[in-house]
């Protein structure tokens, strides 16, 4: 029990505050760690087509106004998009963040308490905005450190029509 | 009072830049509600709820660490341009977390420029820190220019 309240850190009415605890309860499942939950030599694999809309999602939501990632805009909607490789581009590192909805088997619960702790990411070539690409990524290695359990995975992100590799990168989860 | 504005293309990065140039970083509020949007997941309420994350130990919510790497990667692309597209790496540790609120600014210093084709491979220092210096994300990039 916290005598931290819900409303703290935005301003919210009872009704908020209730749905938000609601839906905060609802998450509470059973889950594996995520030491437990990843093997040695797990490959797990899926596709995604970044939208136009998408690369607004995650632009909006880490404040990049760079125009070169707008492939949509209001009043207009979908545009081709300007930028020095030609039309819109995916911000570089957008893909990496994704990557997380793969390294994670979605068909199981959250492993929860899991936190990205380093990523080392090579930037091969731009991303067209509209681009359906492969996110593979492949559990390399289980190792403590400092008490500390980590996962680590080396991931590729393709392009699933020309083959065109996009992104390589290595990256570690902290596991409870 | 009007404010001074810098040029567009000021800090931009050319064969020519030296070691110890200093990037133009960023600045981000850890807003809470950016924390807690649909991007980010809402499947660890750590990363909004005040709650869950008090009863977990944690004085606030705090930022996934994608959030740093994305403020780190907008003052690259300023700085670097179409070469943070092609053959570029970023390497980033999490080393302090971000809380709910925190200012959050990102710097970024040359520490090497290696002959390459016609240009150079830059390597950056860079890192991520809150109002009282203290850093919470830190690693490298590395860029081609002009090759």
């Amino acid at each position: 029990m916290t005598d931290i309240r819900t409303d703290a850190l935005r301003p919210m009415t009872p009704l908020q505050v209730r749905q938000e605890r609601d839906f905060i309860e609802s998450l509470k499942q059973d889950c594996q760690t995520y030491w437990d939950m990843v093997e040695v030599g797990d490959v797990l694999a899926r596709d995604l087509t970044i939208t136009p809309e998408l690369v607004i999602l995650y632009a909006d939501a880490v404040e990049d106004y760079n125009p070169w990632y707008e492939g949509w805009r209001m009043n207009t909607w979908r545009i081709p998009g300007e930028s020095p490789f030609g039309g819109a581009i995916v911000p570089p590192l957008m893909m990496s963040h994704f990557v997380l909805s793969v390294q994670f088997d979605h068909t199981k619960p959250f492993a929860i308490g899991s936190i990205h702790t380093f990523h080392d990411t090579e930037i091969l070539e731009p991303i067209p905005v509209g681009a359906t690409v492969r996110i593979a990524a492949k559990a390399v290695e289980k190792y403590e450190k400092r008490g500390r359990r980590y996962v680590r995975h080396e991931v590729t992100v393709t392009d699933t029509t020309s083959g065109t590799l996009y992104m390589r990168e290595v990256r570690d989860i902290l596991s409870l | 009072m009007a404010e001074t504005l810098i040029p567009a293309d000021a800090g931009r990065i050319t064969r020519d830049t030296p070691v110890g140039f200093e990037l133009l970083g960023v600045k981000k509020k850890a807003a809470i509600q950016l924390m807690g949007s649909r991007l980010w997941g809402r499947f660890n309420p750590n990363h909004w709820d005040p709650v869950y994350a008090a009863e977990t130990g944690l004085p606030a919510p705090i930022q996934t660490g994608e959030m740093s790497s994305a403020y780190l990667s907008e003052m690259c692309v300023h700085a670097l341009g179409p070469a943070m597209f092609r053959g570029a790496r970023i390497s980033c540790k999490y080393i302090a977390s971000t809380k709910a609120n925190e200012v959050i600014s990102t710097h970024g210093r040359v520490v090497e420029k290696t002959p390459k084709g016609d240009g150079f491979r830059f390597r950056i220092e860079i890192w991520a820190q809150n109002e009282d210096g203290e850093k919470k994300t830190v690693g490298f990039v590395e860029a081609d220019v002009g090759v």
